[in-house]
């Protein structure tokens, strides 16, 4: 039982006793806290706990839908067929190098983007809005609005070049060149969401450090790397994290440009996941690359709650 | 709070759910029915509005999906991987019925399949069950501007090097940039799977016998070898790895293309009032490989009854008529799609309206169909994004049969 609840006597009010509707009008402690934990709860293990439990247990069967036979156990065999499959090597492979090069770049960006949108402006809300429309606007359009940029008859880029006396290029026919396209398409998307998240940690910064420093005679550059650098370090490994994540999920931006092409070079572990169990009905591999997708996020989480601890910068 | 007030909506609404509240409350059967958006759907349309007046009490409504075949069975996939009833009456390409049918997807039709193309008698037919009933035939062919081989005195190639030079000498006497030789499908979409099976078929190579992989690594190589050559030598246009089957139509009937690679759906919109070389078209047999044969790919769509249709009996009277010979008349006159009925290729109507038809019933009855497994979606994959990389300049043809080859065996064994 409880030990906190101790203004009342448990003799005078035996729980047993009690009227049905009091204990839910005035609870204790104890069926306090189920009541208001229930739905939290409930969610987590309808949303999160069941589904992903269900991935795992489905990445140990041989099911495919095509094959008109019942589920199957199979064990690791799932696990076992990767090691063989160079289209889930070289998914994986885009999918970190997605990851090595937009996180970064959106941060950067990001950051740039945030220190324009802190500075004292007349007007606040164009600025605002003009951060906030690229993160406001769903992957799928950007895909599809960048893939026609690039396009090589019909594309904005190539016109640019061919004003300025350069030859068109056919972007989507060099695995190099429209890889660069969907890195630079996705750090378009995710800076402003970085900006945003930035631009709140920069006005959670006292102006007096500022006051402080500029009466002690520091420059520009001393108060960004001495002030907002390590005031911001928790706002932006936090930001780290989001960004990290989805771009270890990145689906909709490749999907939409090339859908992969040329042949699979584009292709990130997301689409392949999605095209073994929506196109091809292998449920079970598909899971079997799921679980993989899922430990991967997790390492790397891990490794970022690490780094906060280390550095103590959690509250 | 009244817990009684909550429990008596929460059953209400489990209720309604179980009794299907949309549809439960009127006499009116109502059917959904999907539609390929390249498959002429508004003709469809005015077909399924006669079908509503003579059978009062339903209602029939169209949905239409993606815009490629591959984008379409994605749809399904989903769709009926949930067991939805939503869609009552399915519109599938020639390569479906199989894996429909391998999954439990579509409810078996009783009924004759004799008076159809043998072709579409045989996709249809699984075990020998009839799991869905013919929409229309169709097959690839060559499209060409019969005002500009007219012109330069030349007749529609029988080989793909006649191909090459007669546009060669075209371009030559042209002159003008925008006009491409030739225009196929090189996007990594079902079409390219034609793209590749066609001149490897020429070849007179299968890819699968019996069920087992017979597949033939020097023709293959051979046939993403002259698709590549088109674009390296300039018939056909350096981006073509972008193309697909509607922008190969488009482009053509814009007057920008001299051969193309198409179905018969182009026809139609080539005659169109917003063509730029209507009444200047021919079409033919897809030229061969040189010593080969002339070898096309079989195309068609299919009507099939959704295995979880609520209104199985209605959904089937309806797609009978659907694949009914009036229907397929209906639609070879004013949607241009060939018929699935031997007899219609001779009607003095449709010949009247698509003059060539009356040549194509021995190409379709020819064409051969693309390999037939419930793993089909992996296999035109395997085709389809080799194609697209070996057009790109990505992998060389050689590498690219070899890559088709070792991915090909991991599926069909």
């Amino acid at each position: 039982m409880t030990t906190t609840s101790t203004f009342k006597s448990e003799a005078d009010r035996p729980l047993a006793r009690r009227p049905w509707l009091s204990r839910w009008s005035d609870p204790d402690d104890t069926t306090l806290a189920v009541i208001l934990l229930a739905p939290a709860a409930i969610l987590l293990s309808v949303m999160i706990v069941y589904p992903v439990s269900r991935l795992i247990y489905t990445s140990f069967l041989d099911l495919s839908l095509t094959s008109g036979l019942p589920a199957r156990f199979a064990g690791l065999a799932n696990f076992r067929q990767m090691p063989d499959d160079p289209v889930f090597w070289q998914a994986t492979w885009n999918t970190v190098l997605i990851t090595l090069i937009t996180v970064p770049g959106s941060l950067v960006v990001g950051f740039a983007l945030a220190l324009l949108a802190n500075l004292p402006f007349q007007m606040k809300w164009p600025v605002r809005l003009s951060l906030l429309i690229p993160w406001a606007l769903p992957l799928s359009f950007a895909g599809l609005i960048f893939g026609w940029f690039f396009h090589s008859e019909y594309g904005v880029v190539n016109d640019v070049l061919n004003r300025i006396g350069l030859p068109s290029v056919i972007w989507f026919n060099s695995p190099r060149l429209a890889f660069a396209a969907i890195c630079l398409a996705i750090i378009w998307k995710a800076s402003s969401f970085m900006a945003m998240i930035i631009l709140a940690g920069l006005q959670t910064i006292p102006r007096s450090l500022y006051e402080a420093a500029d009466v002690d005679g520091a420059g520009r550059v001393r108060r960004f790397f001495e002030i907002t650098l390590p005031l911001l370090k928790p706002t932006i490994v936090v930001a780290l994290i989001f960004r990290t994540i989805t771009a270890l999920q990145t689906f909709d931006i490749p999907y939409m440009m090339t859908g992969g092409g040329p042949g699979t070079e584009t292709a990130t572990l997301a689409m392949y996941i999605h095209q073994n169990t929506v196109s091809f009905l292998d449920l079970g591999y598909g899971s079997a690359l799921a679980v993989v997708m899922f430990g991967l996020s997790m390492l790397v989480t891990a490794l970022y709650l690490r780094m906060i601890r280390g550095s103590g910068a959690a509250s | 709070m009244s817990s009684g007030r909550i429990s008596k909506l929460a059953g209400l609404l489990l209720a309604c759910a179980a009794a299907g509240c949309a549809t439960g409350a009127s006499a009116e059967t109502n059917l959904k029915v999907f539609v390929t958006s390249q498959g002429q759907p508004a003709i469809w349309r005015t077909l399924l509005d006669q079908y509503e007046a003579r059978n009062p009490g339903i209602k029939v409504s169209v949905e239409l999906g993606g815009t490629t075949s591959d984008m379409q069975a994605q749809y399904l996939n989903t769709v009926l991987t949930a067991k939805d009833s939503s869609l009552d009456v399915l519109m599938l390409d020639v390569i479906r019925p199989a894996q429909f049918a391998a999954a439990g997807w579509t409810s078996p039709i009783a009924t004759d399949m004799s008076a159809y193309l043998r072709a579409y008698a045989e996709a249809n037919t699984i075990d020998g069950k009839v799991v869905a009933l013919p929409a229309f035939a169709d097959s690839m062919f060559l499209y060409y501007r019969k005002d500009l081989l007219d012109k330069y005195g030349l007749q529609p190639p029988k080989t793909w090097d006649e191909l090459a030079d007669a546009a060669k000498k075209v371009a030559d006497g042209e002159k003008n940039p925008n006009l491409q030789g030739l225009s196929f499908q090189g996007k990594a979409i079902e079409g390219a799977v034609c793209t590749f099976l066609v001149p490897y078929w020429s070849q007179g190579k299968v890819v699968t016998k019996d069920g087992k992989l017979d597949f033939d690594r020097e023709a293959a190589t051979k046939s993403l070898a002259l698709w590549k050559g088109f674009a390296d030598s300039g018939v056909a246009k350096k981006n073509i790895a972008e193309v697909a089957t509607d922008d190969t139509r488009k482009e053509f009937q814009a007057g920008n293309v001299l051969f193309a690679v198409n179905w018969a759906y182009a026809w139609a919109m080539s005659q169109g009032a917003e063509s730029a070389v209507s009444g200047k078209v021919g079409v033919a047999r897809l030229p061969a490989i040189k010593g080969g044969e002339q070898a096309t790919c079989l195309g068609g769509w299919e009507w099939g009854v959704s295995a979880f249709s609520k209104h199985q009996d209605e959904a089937k009277k309806l797609v009978e008529y659907l694949s009914s010979p009036e229907v397929s008349k209906y639609m070879a006159i004013n949607g241009s799609l060939l018929p699935t009925y031997g007899k219609l290729y001779k009607d003095a109507d449709v010949t009247k309206a698509v003059p060539w038809f009356a040549d194509a019933q021995p190409i379709v009855e020819t064409a051969k169909p693309r390999p037939v497994t419930p793993r089909y979606n992996e296999v035109s994959e395997v085709i389809r994004t080799t194609v697209n990389a070996v057009l790109a300049g990505a992998t060389t043809p050689a590498d690219g049969a070899a890559q088709i080859e070792a991915r090909l065996k991991r599926i069909i064994r």
